[in-house]
């Protein structure tokens, strides 16, 4: 027995802390999809975009918010954070030139993108509230479409492939069976996506917004 | 089947030697029809360095002492035919293990340690009565018990595993493939919560990212994907129970 350990040893809190990050990154991949398509309503027009959603907002960014500082504190609590276990990890991804444990690296690169993107984002959304189509449209003309590209990816692949992960380590079902969905699933949204932003862009702006 | 030279690039460190520091050798040997590295290994400590180590008894993927990493990737060096391999083959140790020298480690230590710490025999209350008539078990039971029975402990899993390399104490895929084979058992009398307390830990199941290189790579082909998800489950529902 090594005193400090046995002390510090609670598998209770292990295993919730697990399932705190299964439960934060099940809710967090329904808002993103939810989110995306509501917005992309614009492409039916701006009357589908512009309808009182605010009651949704006003629970919905908070809860957002906790969730993503929840998932992102309990999924960063197996990251290799030593400059040594990084290195191991590397060298070992290298060496066994295996997709799935490269796709951990990208879960974690993705994730601290989406912590930062995702704060601009709704920074930039709530500084200039309400949520309205002639808005959004001047924020994607006025230099986001870029950015918004970019958040757009690598949240869908940080959302999909942990929906994978998610599957695969709880799931009652061969990997091989159900990855070729989730590759479509995510071409889908990312597509969707991008259909959305090129829609705000052409879209005409009213005189003085552009 | 045109001849090919095959070029051998083998890790070669011998503790007992520290002053010669771990270094890459390489050794080259003309292809027969069929060989297998456990061949080609034999030939090469036979017939050009007799101070190759390296571990090997049964030749046909029963007895799992020659894991090792081949081109990278853990396997079993006498199941793998130099044919399936390009004319550069790279041989190292498994990582995790403790090295004996070369290419051969202790995977004996870390197996009965984890036989121990996971107490992976029967639990029962029940005396053993010789005479008795067995007790009977039903076919999909005990065909479930076999499929993790299969694993035979070659330490391939752990080597391919990225959480085994990065924390020593993870118990890894052997051991929740091992887990799971008693959590199936009926004539296990332990609650799961008593295997909880081992195995519902950051050592244990909840340490595992699922990366998968286990279950892609484990020579037996156990489905170990199926069999971790088993445990998570299982270990999940104990701590949702609270008890």
């Amino acid at each position: 027995m090594i005193l400090q350990k046995t002390l510090a040893k609670s598998p209770r809190l292990e295993a919730w802390m697990e399932l705190l990050e299964l439960a934060s990154g099940l809710f967090l991949l329904g808002f993103l999809q939810f989110h995306l398509f509501n917005v992309s309503s614009i492409i039916l027009g701006p009357a589908y975009f512009d309808h009182d959603h605010n009651w949704m907002v006003y629970t919905g960014i908070p809860l957002v918010v906790l969730a993503i500082g929840v998932h992102g504190v309990v999924a960063m609590r197996k990251a290799p954070w030593q400059f040594q276990e990084a290195r191991i990890f590397l060298q070992h991804s290298k060496r066994l030139a295996h997709l799935d444990t490269w796709a951990w690296l990208v879960q974690i690169i993705t994730g601290f993108l989406v912590l930062i993107l995702a704060a601009i984002h709704i920074f930039s959304v709530l500084h200039n509230w309400p949520i309205e189509a002639v808005k959004s449209t001047a924020r994607v003309q006025g230099g986001y479409f870029s950015f918004l590209m970019l958040l757009l990816l690598v949240a869908e692949i940080h959302a999909m492939v942990g929906l994978y992960r998610i599957m695969v380590k709880w799931s009652w079902y061969k990997r091989q069976k159900f990855t070729p969905y989730l590759v479509y699933s995510t071409m889908f949204f990312v597509g969707l996506g991008f259909i959305t932003l090129l829609v705000f862009y052409f879209r005409s702006l009213p005189k003085g917004l552009s | 089947m045109a001849e090919r030279l095959l070029t051998f690039d083998i890790f070669r460190y011998n503790p007992a030697t520290p002053e010669i520091p771990p270094r890459m050798q390489e050794f080259q040997l003309e292809e027969t029809v069929g060989m297998s590295l456990f061949i080609a290994l034999n030939r090469i400590r036979e017939e050009q360095d007799p101070s190759l180590m390296f571990d090997f008894v049964c030749r046909a993927a029963v007895c799992g002492s020659c894991g090792m990493l081949i081109n990278g990737r853990p396997g079993l060096a006498c199941k793998t035919l130099t044919q399936d391999l390009g004319e550069k083959i790279t041989l190292m140790p498994l990582p995790v293990f403790k090295l004996v020298g070369d290419l051969s480690v202790d995977t004996g230590v870390w197996f009965r340690y984890l036989n121990v710490r996971t107490e992976a025999w029967i639990h029962t209350d029940q005396v053993f009565d010789p005479k008795g008539l067995e007790e009977r078990m039903d076919n999909p039971t005990a065909h479930r018990i076999y499929e993790a029975e299969r694993c035979i402990e070659c330490g391939c899993c752990i080597g391919a595993c990225a959480t085994a390399n990065m924390r020593e104490d993870f118990i890894g895929a052997a051991f929740l493939n091992r887990i799971a084979r008693f959590l199936i058992d009926p004539r296990d009398e332990r609650p799961a919560a008593h295997i909880f307390e081992v195995v519902g830990t950051d050592e244990g199941v909840f340490g595992c990212i699922g990366l998968m290189a286990c279950d892609d790579l484990c020579p037996m082909e156990i489905p170990l994907q199926g069999q971790l998800a088993y445990v998570r489950r299982k270990m999940a529902l104990v701590a949702l129970r609270g008890k």
